[in-house]
């Protein structure tokens, strides 16, 4: 399972938590006070983490959200292809094919930090 | 609810947030009070307006409702910025019923103007006000962090260090003889104003005669009749509008123009947007 649940009040900016069912960064967290008749809010901004997407949604602060569980990897180069690239990961030496990230220039053998959520992955 | 403002929020062209911020007012407390104040008397109003041709109720306004206010107006302000910008984002303008007039920031920021126009009677230049930064009195001294130029119709008074700053170029005080002749030349576009506007109406630019139901009064204000051309003249380029700083202290004389100016707002809008 790649998600775990907790509430609104544990979030906290520079955590994960799964907007309209996407894994995102929160990189925005503020709450509203209850007064006497009304419930605690907390307004939670977040962008992808890999669609880069800004979302948002306020809820109340005992409100259940997922967490997405996002692993961070250690793979390597080992060709490259026009804008994709051949990665091994270090630990499972499982191949695969990733879009070459605009401002990156690899080499073969090159060793780069990636995080990886389900099937998406994203050069750090 | 506002009367009129009849429109799912999804659906929305406009929404309407109540602010009732009431922690920095300096004399007669009481803006806690002025949303509520807006829109009870703003029950006597026809929807049909026969400037525009348009029925209020017909012109997608939704009332989101007041955000209950706390005392640390910074973190308020945050929230209540994070609300405005959903609403935009969502492709709706906000409007910001006050409270006192601090609640603009959070309008300002949200909506990042071009120009802060502000119909008040007082610079609100100050950095801060008794130690307090984020005190009423600063208000368009930080629109200024986010706004290129700020334009304050109507202002009458300011200590000598706000008057000192109004000097500057980025800054235009257009006092209530003046302004009349300001608003001609920007209906002839003699006068250009660049970019989008944030309008911000402080209730106590109206004469006290006129809106007595106001923390700071200022006498030799300005008439209902002109800041209501202000609103006309200027409304097809805002992006957000806010009427602030009503409070409880009269018979409903703030409420009511406020509420018609708002209505005025979105008439004017709605009709050149």
């Amino acid at each position: 399972m790649a998600k775990q649940q907790t509430e609104v009040r544990d979030l906290q900016e520079g955590s994960y938590v799964m907007i309209d069912e996407t894994p995102c960064v929160i990189n925005s967290y503020s709450t509203a006070k209850p007064g006497k008749h009304g419930s605690a809010k907390a307004r939670v901004e977040g962008k992808g983490v890999f669609d880069e997407r800004k979302r948002n949604f306020t809820q109340p602060v005992d409100a259940k959200v997922w967490v997405p569980i996002i692993d961070r990897k250690q793979g390597q180069v080992i060709s490259l292809d026009g804008d994709d690239m051949q990665v091994m990961d270090l630990e499972s030496y499982e191949t695969f094919t990733m879009r070459v990230p605009d401002g990156l220039d690899p080499s073969p053998d090159d060793e780069i930090e990636y995080l990886e959520h389900e099937s998406q992955r994203k050069v750090v | 609810m506002f009367p009129g403002a009849v429109t799912d929020r999804e659906a929305a062209a406009y929404v309407i947030v109540g602010a009732p911020l009431d922690v920095s007012t300096t004399f007669q407390p009481g803006t806690r009070f002025g949303p509520d104040r807006v829109r009870l008397f703003a029950r006597s109003f026809e929807d049909y307006d026969h400037h525009t041709g348009g029925h209020f109720s017909e012109l997608g306004v939704h009332d989101d409702g007041d955000l209950h206010a706390w005392d640390d107006a910074e973190e308020y302000l945050t929230f209540l910025g994070g609300k405005l910008s959903d609403i935009r984002n969502e492709g709706a303008l906000p409007i910001l019923i006050g409270g006192e007039h601090t609640v603009s920031r959070a309008g300002v920021r949200a909506c990042e103007p071009d120009v802060f126009v502000a119909l008040d009677a007082h610079l609100d230049l100050r950095a801060e006000y008794d130690g307090n930064p984020s005190s009423h009195a600063t208000v368009t001294h930080h629109a200024l962090e986010t706004a290129d130029e700020a334009i304050i119709l109507g202002a009458r008074t300011g200590d000598e260090t706000e008057w000192e700053r109004a000097s500057a170029e980025d800054v235009t005080v257009v006092e209530p003889n003046e302004l009349s002749d300001w608003l001609a030349s920007v209906r002839d576009q003699s006068l250009a104003i660049d970019g989008s506007v944030y309008l911000s109406v402080d209730i106590d630019a109206a004469d006290p005669s006129v809106a007595p139901g106001t923390g700071t009064m200022e006498p030799f204000g300005l008439g209902a009749r002109e800041m209501q051309a202000v609103v006309r003249t200027l409304a097809p380029a805002c992006v957000g509008f806010d009427v602030v700083e009503v409070n409880d202290r009269d018979d409903g004389q703030a409420a009511t123009l406020a509420g018609k100016l708002l209505r005025s707002f979105v008439y004017q809008h709605a009709a050149d947007t």
